[in-house]
């Protein structure tokens, strides 16, 4: 029949078209060694470090009670953690790679992770968020330039501290089925940790930071999806950090210090008040909390084949089959790949089926999450709390330090 | 009052102590469900060269500058010619170290004369920024012996790889960290070897792990 | 906490602005570093690029060339020096920060705390109630979102995307392509065969003639025009086809005395296309051999006319199924299963697999292709009972059910210029290409290539396989025997001339016929035997067909029947 000529299409030949040389000098060919990752002995280390740091932090925060000590540490832990360490192993992510690994049955999580994401929590479950006082890096960037404080009014305050939920949310459920890691994906301050980023990223966090300057820590409040384990972990906390060295005398001028909000005003029982009741009658209003968690789990449910459009798999499946039904022509790079490439459809709608049946059965259990956050975060104003002290609000104090100088009581000397 | 107080203090503690409980459950229950999984491992990325087609986007798509991919050159592969189409440019009109003849845009490729009529050519590592345009042309009219590897010195590893999401010949695949490089040198029963390994499936999974991985780092 | 002097305050003040401004100018003229590095891209230099090109028209030229040089070096400079630029810029830029927020932070700690009282909270009852009022607000409307969402998001569900296709045809064992398992004997119905695999039925073929001597050259025939294309036999009729000067016509001959029995034209229908399109002079417009079954003959020319006879050379229909717009025209043979006439079709603009009815002509499915056109043949196999037509694509190996044109399976196979159609036996499938790799592999869904061996790879012929051995032949002159199974090379020989008939193995034997017209047989054994080479005379190029105890070989212009 033909003969065809030297210049093939793709790289994928094996051409020897030139025979290998053979040498009459003595030739001999040079040894390639490639380079090696960071050993694993380093991740270890990394772990020691995280539990040294929280250690000393939980100290500070409770026993020493030293803002500049926490500052301090603040400053340790930027340099190491963000800086040395680029913000790359960190709590924060490391919730994808658990909900990965307990999702997945191909990935096992690497030890190093696993503490990663424990050892914060297990910290805040015994002392507090003292994670977020100064051992996380982003944390301790943002605690660091925040100079000036700018009060957020309460309602712009509590609507905005429902994102992180939807965050983690999202979050869990994306890197759950494989589809995505958004958190690392839109980590502000990451760029400036590696001192490079596409612009978009530098322009963000930058923006963030320079808002962090006079609405503190807007990333903790408002963005950080770990902070909802933080929270929940903290409110059960054995010990936290106390404003007053001693008795609290209620005379309010810590509330100016807190930038967040998060003092909780004392508030005992008045003179007139009945306090008969369980829970003040607000107990039917607890029915409702199912009823958030079902309905939102139910949207969720509805929405999952949009939301199963954050794999790409998915998203390639369904772009070709609008071009086989309807004709609308697939123009993605992924697409031209794909029909260039001989592989056949079937396989490729079958994978989307799959994925979005794992949508399908796990968003469900992010709307019940989501309904259940907000109906018991509404539920809990709801009830008479009775205090006789100001103390922080266990969930959202960051264990900063700040209250500190602002109480007049002066310990009791030993 | 007292009595009351002491009522919602004791509820309050039963409270607290009740979330601890529920709160430790999970935290300890994690480590016990994961560790249940065998043979825990780990993976690196790295480019197939066999699937690789010099596209050009390795070298911007990294989320590292420069890019954590560089080119190598499998030497036992390598015809060693003295007109080579990875290191001389097309049209190039004579075969020397000249700059107008060159196709490397940053110069990382050395050649040196071996013997009669034998030029070996070197990789500078570190001018190299992975543009894949000496891929391409080794790849086209010389030997393939010129090819893409991502170096893990300087790869982050992360989660997701943004080479491998915009790869548009999903080339770039996780591979065991016990053996981190595809190498083209080492011949095509060691290749197999590494595929039967890595046993993946149909390459449009990204996110699909080898089942014999080793552990290693992971963001 | 130490506290500052004025006179210090006052400094640090001054300290922190002068670092805040530093850190801002650094900044911007990083940012215009930045554009800058975008704009020298070092790749794609286009008033480098232009001093090249222009280097290129005058070669001579030293001075362009020191002009190329000279630039080369800048744009290179240019671009490492942004490089660092942007290196050192991000340090001075930490640097300035770090001093603009230390100095901040000093100043700040020796401030005495603002404390200020705070406007007092509105009444805890009012309080609780509001909240009692959001909780119920936002049950209900969730509960509302949750019922209005399922209506209408349920109705646009996607459903999981599945072809338009009929279901799996159902399994027919009757009149399957291979009705039994040995090879048929009397007819060669297509490009290789039966099934086109290349295995020749019967017991005894000859072993040795000579074209010069005419020893056991029964009859010689010459074929009015030429073509590519191999003898089809059925019964007592062969057929080739041949294409000439504004000519493409359908010969029928007698197997036994030679003679034309009848020439059918290949132009003489409606929608006939007169176009011949841009090709290898060498191979013309018969490349594509016939396909015959006991009712008709069809066969296909490089401009998309396909027609179809009768036996006795009446036309029972023609069409043009589309001038293909690429460089070599059709060279994909026919296939026929039970009656549909089975068409590869492989162009720049389209890659599908057609079946027409055999009777009308009229098109009964087509089935897109993806990935490259290539110029192998399909072959036609039953695995697990299932009859299927598979092809040789770039880069994909895959399978189609005769009936429906529906894709049973696609495996990966070979890349490149893929020409060499498939090799099958009863177990695995074979496909290969020149500068690739021999790849076996199971048929069906799941990908499970067997082996692979990359030492003998043809370029233009398609191996032969049976389930003890694989036989391929090059384009060097080389012919090899695997081990089917296991790819074991069992024997190579290297015959010198090059080879583009494929090899067939018929009576225990294996003819590879070379391009100069010497029949090389070897048995078709574990060890190389050499039974006998038999010289043409002539040049060929088509695999020859065997029938009865006959070969038949095409030259040129010739037609050759060998017997003893």
């Amino acid at each position: 029949m033909l003969i065809w000529h030297a210049v093939l299409s793709a790289q994928q030949q094996q051409p020897q078209r030139f025979p290998r040389p053979e040498f009459e000098g003595g030739y001999v060919f040079p040894e390639r060694q490639y380079p090696d990752q960071r050993g694993p002995i380093w991740e270890y280390v990394d772990v020691a470090v995280l539990v040294i740091a929280l250690s000393i932090t939980s100290w500070m925060v409770i026993k020493k009670r030293s803002r500049k000590g926490i500052l301090l540490m603040s400053v340790f832990s930027l340099a190491y953690f963000g800086f040395y360490r680029q913000g790359c192993i960190c709590a924060i992510g490391s919730v994808q790679n658990i909900s990965l690994a307990l999702f997945s049955k191909d990935y096992a999580i690497p030890l190093s992770v696993l503490m990663f994401f424990m050892v914060p929590l297990l910290f805040a479950l015994l002392f507090g968020r003292v994670f977020c006082a100064s051992v996380c890096p982003m944390g301790a960037i943002q605690e660091l330039t925040g100079f000036r404080q700018v009060r957020v009014p309460v309602w712009l305050n509590s609507t905005l501290s429902a994102i992180p939920f939807v965050y983690l949310g999202l979050a869990v459920l994306f890197s759950a089925t494989g589809s995505d890691f958004i958190i690392c994906r839109y980590d502000p301050f990451v760029g400036i940790f590696r001192r490079e980023a596409p612009y978009t990223m530098v322009i963000f966090g930058s923006l963030l930071l320079i808002t962090g300057i006079f609405v503190n820590r807007p990333y903790c409040r408002y963005l950080c999806p770990h902070g909802v384990l933080q929270r929940i972990f903290s409110s059960f906390s054995v010990r936290h950090l106390k404003i007053s060295p001693d008795e609290c005398k209620s005379c309010r001028l810590c509330e100016s210090g807190c930038p967040y909000d998060a003092i909780l005003r004392s508030d005992a029982v008045r003179e007139d008040e009945q306090v008969s009741k369980p829970f003040n009658g607000s107990l039917p209003y607890l029915l409702i909390v199912p009823v958030l968690a079902a309905g939102l789990g139910i949207l969720m449910y509805n929405l999952s084949p949009v939301l199963s459009g954050a794999s790409a798999d998915v998203r390639l499946a369904r772009e070709i089959k609008l071009e086989r039904d309807k004709g609308i022509k697939a123009t993605s790079k992924a697409a031209t790949a794909f029909l260039e490439s001989g592989k056949t459809e079937d396989s490729l709608y079958a994978e989307e089926a799959r994925i979005t049946g794992r949508f399908r059965k796990g968003a469900p259990w992010v709307g019940i999450f989501l309904g259940l956050s907000l109906g018991i975060g509404l539920f809990r104003f709801t009830i008479r709390n009775i205090r006789t002290e100001y103390e922080p609000d266990r969930g959202r104090c960051y264990s900063c330090g700040k209250c500190f100088k602002f109480c007049p009581v002066k310990a009791k000397t030993q | 009052m007292e009595s009351k107080e002491d009522k919602f203090s004791t509820r309050r503690e039963f409270v607290k102590t009740a979330g601890r409980l529920a709160a430790i459950i999970p935290l300890a229950a994690i480590p016990v469900v994961l560790s249940k999984k065998e043979k825990v491992r780990g993976y690196v990325w790295q480019i197939d060269p066999m699937k690789c087609t010099a596209c050009e986007q390795c070298r911007t798509n990294c989320i590292m500058t420069p890019s954590a991919v560089k080119c190598t050159n499998a030497n036992p592969m390598c015809g060693y010619c003295d007109f080579c189409p990875g290191y001389l440019r097309q049209g190039a009109k004579k075969y020397s170290t000249a700059a107008e003849d060159q196709l490397c845009p940053t110069g990382a490729i050395t050649r040196r004369f071996v013997e009669e009529p034998y030029f070996e050519y070197t990789i500078d590592e570190k001018l190299c920024d992975g543009c894949s345009k000496c891929v391409k042309g080794c790849g086209d009219f010389g030997n393939g012996s010129l090819y893409l590897q991502i170096m893990h010195n300087l790869c982050q590893n992360c989660n997701q790889c943004a080479i491998a999401r915009k790869c548009p010949s999903d080339a770039v695949i996780r591979v065991p960290a016990s053996r981190p490089y595809i190498r083209k040198d080492e011949g095509a029963e060691n290749r197999a070897k590494v595929a039967r390994m890595m046993k993946v499936r149909p390459p449009f999974h990204k996110w699909d792990f080898p089942p014999d991985i080793e552990l290693s780092q992971s963001c | 906490m130490t506290k500052y002097s004025d006179k210090q305050i006052s400094a640090f003040k001054g300290i922190s602005l002068a670092a805040g401004i530093f850190t801002l100018v650094i900044a911007i003229s990083m940012l215009l570093s930045l554009v800058q590095l975008k704009k020298i891209d070092p790749t794609s230099n286009p008033s480098l690029q232009a001093v090249k090109d222009q280097f290129d028209r005058d070669p001579e030229n030293r001075d362009l060339a020191e002009q190329v040089r000279a630039m080369d070096l800048m744009a290179r400079r240019a671009y490492f020096s942004s490089r660092w630029q942007v290196e050192t810029g991000t340090y001075l830029l930490l640097a300035g920060a770090i001093a603009f927020v230390l100095f901040r932070r000093l100043i700040a700690g020796n401030e005495k705390p603002a404390r200020s009282l705070l406007p007092g909270r509105p009444d805890i009852i009012a309080e609780r109630r509001n909240y009692r009022k959001y909780l119920l607000i936002a049950g209900a409307s969730v509960t509302l979102l949750a019922i209005v969402s399922s209506f209408v998001m349920r109705r646009e569900l996607p459903s999981p995307g599945r072809k338009p296709g009929s279901p799996p045809a159902a399994r027919t064992t009757a009149a399957h392509p291979l009705a039994s398992d040995l090879p048929d004997a009397v007819n060669w119905p297509f490009f290789r065969g039966d099934g086109s695999h290349g295995v020749a039925g019967g017991e005894s073929y000859p072993t040795s003639w000579d074209g010069a001597s005419g020893k056991n050259i029964k009859w010689i025939t010459a074929t009015p025009n030429p073509g590519k294309n191999s003898p089809v036999i059925w019964k007592e009729k062969l057929f080739i086809t041949g294409a000439g000067n504004n000519v493409l016509e359908v010969y029928c001959i007698d197997k036994n005395d030679g003679h034309i029995i009848w020439t059918g034209s290949g132009l003489d229908f409606q929608g006939a296309s007169a176009e011949v399109p841009e090709s290898d002079a060498e191979a013309g417009m018969a490349v594509p051999t016939a396909a015959v079954n006991q009712d008709y003959v069809c066969a296909i020319f490089g401009n998309g006319n396909l027609v179809c006879f009768d036996h006795d050379g009446k036309l029972a229909w023609g069409k043009n199924i589309g001038v293909p717009g690429g460089t070599y025209g059709f060279s994909s043979s026919l296939l026929i299963c039970n009656n549909t006439l089975l068409v590869q079709f492989d162009s720049q603009e389209k890659i599908a697999i057609l079946g027409l009815d055999l009777k009308t002509g009229e098109k009964k499915w087509e089935t897109a292709r993806t990935g490259r056109p290539v110029n192998s043949s399909p072959v036609l196999a039953t695995f697990g009972g299932q009859p299927q037509v598979i092809i040789n694509g770039n880069p994909n190996v895959s399978a189609y059910d005769p009936e429906t044109g529906q894709e049973l399976w696609s495996q990966p196979g070979v890349s490149g210029d893929v020409a060499p159609s498939l090799a099958v036996n009863s177990t695995l499938v074979y496909a290969v290409t020149d500068y690739y790799k021999i790849i076996a592999m199971k048929p069906g869904k799941d990908n499970s290539p067997a082996w692979e061996d990359n030492t003998f790879t043809p370029d233009v012929s398609s191996p032969a396989a049976n389930d003890q051995y694989l036989f391929v032949a090059t384009g060097n002159g080389d012919a090899a025997c695997y081990n089917s199974e296991k790819g074991d090379t069992l024997w190579s020989h290297y015959f010198n001339n090059p080879i583009y008939s494929s090899p067939v193995i018929a009576g225990g034997n294996v003819y590879f016929l070379d391009r100069t017209g010497i029949m090389h047989i070897a048995r078709a054994d574990k060890e190389f035997t050499l039974v006998g080479e038999s010289p043409l005379g002539e040049n060929t190029d088509a695999t020859p067909a065997f029938s009865e105890g006959k070969i038949f070989i095409r030259s040129k212009n010739n037609l050759y029947c060998i017997s003893k």
